[in-house]
């Protein structure tokens, strides 16, 4: 064989290589020697000498093909006549047409090999060349009247055009009724399930070689119909299930379809329809009927039924919108339970019954999301919603303010207070109670509450354990950010300091050789960190018996600290009077008031009750409760019936008791809860406006210039973690800020602001 | 630092035979005190907070210097008497060289420790 252009005679040539050209597209055998030589004719035409043939084999071959796949039409003919005679006729035609087609296509691939020189010398080459004329390189101004195809994908574009154009909608048909059978009594044998799969993929595959469009066959002639066949299926079954099925079974059934439809659409159609088919059977049997199926909604979520809750959420989840009924009545239902669950709270513990009852409302329904809703966003944003809205009304009474900040706070002051838990179980409760306080709007009112609690067991030594005060302070620092514990925080590490200092005072007095009467422990508090009130009205003058260790512990004090000066808060010293008496001695722990009262009695018998204030300089309420609680332990008695100015008190000599220990519990607060419930909320309001300028001064120092309503957004978005502040308190804010020259108005708007550097 | 801790030894065990010299002698005592800056007013004129928080500025940038915020924002008294966070007395200097509150040339007279 030669590779040089040589004169040829097409007809001779084309003559020889035909016969090859049939027998592959026949798939009958071709002896190598052949098939070498038709290998070579492609190339000579295609290079002839003085003109390439290759045009002219190109048309010869199109003829050739097209000649093949009309003979293969006609043998069908028959087939098609009596189709509407017999299944067998139909199913006939089916399997002819997939079995013509796997050979045609098998051989037109070894033909398109056979090909190769004209496919890529040729074809390639000419396409080339359009693309030059399209850019206006070319020198010669060819005009193209039909473009070229590979032998490949001319084969297959003629049995588009010649066979499906003509064969396609009996084939579409038949193939449909195939699978009307194969839905209703599955009873098709995998040869059924090969051909349809088959005739289906056949009109993908003729145009697959397209790298645009090559559904475009699929989608038009078999895809549209097979939808539309579908949903008529499913609209009927859906009629016919819905006569005589509760929405529960329904709902199995419909999962039942889906999941064979599923199955059904991997078994014979092209991968892009298993979507659309899915998305038709939802629309026909799920969205057309998403009323009967919310009919039952509410009596599910009320009566936990939680088997029909997955199956409605995994039905209702893919429709648009499907969800937002059931969120609703999930969010309701929460929100009943939750308000039910504490509504008319009664007893001691409203504050346990409080948090505990609303805990196990949420926790039933987090499990539930969990369980049944696969833990989805959308249902725990409603969780969250129920809970909040809850625990921010108004109790049912309606008048008083939301109690829940007072009573979390209140029950985590209990549990830090008493210890019959363990530390272990302590921590668990505490955990749990920051899921509620989350809740809080007025995040700011619950830390108001828990100082005063924190103070309280600070001071009075109330706490089960010093390392749990920290872990909650902590949870609440995680929760709420560094400044909402700032001051509890400090309140914490003032007790610590002072234990520090109390040893460092004893080390002291060591050294210098000295020695207390008394056994002296003294806490140290900054002011400002404790909530504590104005302590200017209270009056007292301290008795002889501690002056000595004051003085000589602010001695120390000032000389370990420069320009701090300090006050004794007598109210909340308490401390053990041994008292000594004919029969027996007691040690009694008491407050200092009342230690400095019995300690008069030292030296004299009996006392009228004005001296007693006088020398104290006690004002009256103070000395009126505390003097009762030693006339009720009679310890003192008293001649009248009330305290009155000229009573007289005397010591009783006779006292008794059985124990040789014990305290006396003056009402420790007189203060009712009530009052102190109303000055904490005044107290809220004064630090909520520092808050907010503290929180503009950060804003504006870090933006420089700003809008009015850019910085409003910010403060909102800023104080969300504490409160929610009104917009009023916020304008006041900014207008003290103004004030103090923190920011200003920019000369150019009267809406902005910048900052005063 | 047990308030009701029962457990303690007495200091000066009495017995019980004698008859004590004195009817009340004080154990133990619990006592509770408050420090607070040694000044003439609880507020900064300044920035009008507490002088025993930190002043405003310092409570604006509290987020990003959280643990030695204390340390930072001190009490600062001038010749006069008069406090101010030193913070804002400092700030205050730079355009006046005056006490904000009774006009007299300002000088540091002593830190808070
Ligand atoms: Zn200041
Ligand atoms: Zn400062
Ligand atoms: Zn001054």
């Amino acid at each position: 064989m030669s590779l040089r252009p040589q004169r040829i005679v097409f007809d001779d040539v084309w003559g020889c290589l035909r016969q090859t050209v049939e027998k592959v597209l026949k798939l009958n055998s071709v002896r190598r020697d052949d098939w070498n030589s038709s290998f070579t004719d492609v190339y000579s035409i295609c290079v002839a000498f003085p003109d390439p043939l290759a045009d002219r084999l190109y048309s010869e071959t199109k003829l050739f093909l097209e000649n093949h796949v009309k003979s293969q039409l006609d043998e069908f003919n028959c087939y098609m006549n009596d189709m509407n005679d017999s299944e067998s006729g139909e199913n006939q035609l089916l399997h002819k047409y997939y079995s013509a087609w796997k050979n045609y296509s098998q051989g037109l691939e070894y033909l398109n090999y056979l090909y190769l020189y004209l496919n890529q010398q040729h074809i390639k080459k000419q396409k080339v060349s359009e693309a030059e004329i399209l850019y206006g390189n070319g020198t010669t101004p060819l005009t193209i009247s039909q473009e070229q195809m590979e032998i490949g994908e001319l084969g297959l574009d003629i049995w588009r055009l010649l066979m499906i154009q003509n064969l396609g909608d009996i084939l579409v048909k038949q193939i449909l009724q195939g699978i009307e059978r194969d839905r209703v009594d599955n009873c098709l044998t995998s040869k059924d399930i090969a051909t349809i799969h088959g005739v289906i993929h056949s009109f993908v595959m003729v145009q697959d070689y397209k790298k645009k469009g090559n559904l475009q066959l699929y989608e038009s002639l078999f895809e549209g119909k097979m939808l539309e066949a579908s949903g008529n299926y499913f609209t009927s079954q859906a009629s016919k299930l819905l006569q005589n099925c509760s929405v529960s079974q329904y709902m199995q059934e419909v999962i039942r379809i889906l999941e064979e439809e599923n199955v059904r659409a991997h078994k014979f159609f092209h991968i892009s329809s298993i979507q659309k088919l899915k998305k038709e059977c939802e629309d026909r049997m799920i969205t057309d009927h998403k009323n009967f199926l919310y009919s039952e909604c509410k009596e599910m979520v009320s009566n936990d039924k939680r088997d029909d809750l997955r199956n409605l959420y995994v039905l209702l989840k893919p429709i648009v919108d499907g969800l937002k009924e059931l969120i609703q009545i999930l969010l309701e239902q929460i929100k009943n339970e939750g308000a039910e669950s504490i509504m008319n709270l009664k007893g001691e513990n409203i504050h346990i019954q409080f948090v505990e009852n609303m805990l196990q409302v949420h926790q039933k329904y987090e499990n539930l999301i969990v369980e049944t809703f696969k833990n989805d966003p959308l249902f725990l944003s409603a969780l969250d919603k129920a809970c909040a809205s809850v625990i921010n009304s108004k109790l049912s009474d309606g008048k008083t303010t939301c109690r829940s900040a007072e009573l979390v706070a209140k029950y985590c002051d209990n549990l830090l207070k008493k210890s019959k838990s363990t530390e272990c179980e302590i921590e668990t409760k505490l955990s749990k109670s920051i899921t509620i306080f989350k809740y809080i709007e007025d995040k700011d009112v619950y830390q108001k509450f828990y100082s005063r609690m924190l103070a309280k067991r600070l001071i009075h030594d109330q706490s089960v354990n010093m390392e749990l005060e920290e872990v909650m302070i902590n949870k609440l620092k995680q929760a709420c950010g560094y400044e909402f514990t700032n001051k509890l925080h400090r309140m914490y590490t003032d007790i610590g300091i002072s234990m520090d200092l109390n040893n460092k005072f004893n080390q002291h007095l060591k050294n210098v050789n000295d020695e207390l009467s008394i056994n002296l422990a003294i806490k140290v508090l900054q002011a400002g960190a404790w909530p504590l009130g104005p302590q200017t009205n209270i009056t007292f003058a301290v008795p002889q018996e501690f002056e000595q260790p004051i003085r000589k512990f602010e001695a120390f004090y000032n000389t370990s600290f420069s320009g701090r000066k300090l006050s004794w808060l007598h109210h909340l010293c308490a401390g053990e009077l041994k008292v000594s008496l004919a029969k027996k001695s007691y040690l009694i722990t008491m407050q200092t008031y009342q230690m400095a009262m019995l300690l008069l009695f030292e030296n004299c018998d009996t006392m009228i009750c004005k001296e007693v204030r006088e020398v104290l300089q006690l004002n009256n309420d103070n000395f009126q409760k505390h003097l009762q609680s030693l006339v009720d332990q009679k310890l003192l008695l008293i001649d009248t019936e009330k305290i009155e100015d000229s009573s007289v008190l005397s010591l009783n000599l006779e006292f008794t008791n059985k124990r040789t220990k014990f305290k006396i519990t003056a009402s420790m607060q007189k203060e009712s809860p009530q009052q102190e419930i109303e000055q904490t909320i005044t107290q809220v309001d004064e630090d909520r406006k520092l808050y907010l300028q503290a929180a503009i001064v950060r804003i504006m120092k870090a933006r420089k210039v700003l809008k009015h309503n850019a910085l409003i957004q910010e403060i909102l978005s800023q104080s969300k973690v504490c409160f929610a502040p009104s917009i009023p308190m916020i304008k006041k804010c900014i207008e003290s800020l103004i004030d103090k020259q923190y920011i200003e108005r920019t000369a150019n708007s009267s809406d902005e602001y910048s900052y005063v550097a | 630092m047990h308030f009701l801790g029962m457990d303690d030894e007495d200091k000066s065990s009495d017995n019980e035979q004698s008859k004590p010299d004195k009817m009340f002698t004080l154990k133990r005592w619990n006592s509770v005190a408050m420090w607070s800056w040694d000044c003439s007013t609880d507020t900064c004129a300044i920035c009008r907070v507490q002088v025993m928080d930190a002043c405003l500025r310092c409570q604006a940038e509290s987020k990003k210097d959280a643990t030695n915020k204390d340390v930072t924002c001190v009490v600062c008294w001038g010749e006069c008497n008069h406090s101010f966070h030193h913070c804002c007395i400092s700030l205050w200097v730079k355009q006046s060289n005056r006490c904000p509150l009774c006009q007299q040339e300002w000088s540091i007279q002593r830190l808070s420790s």
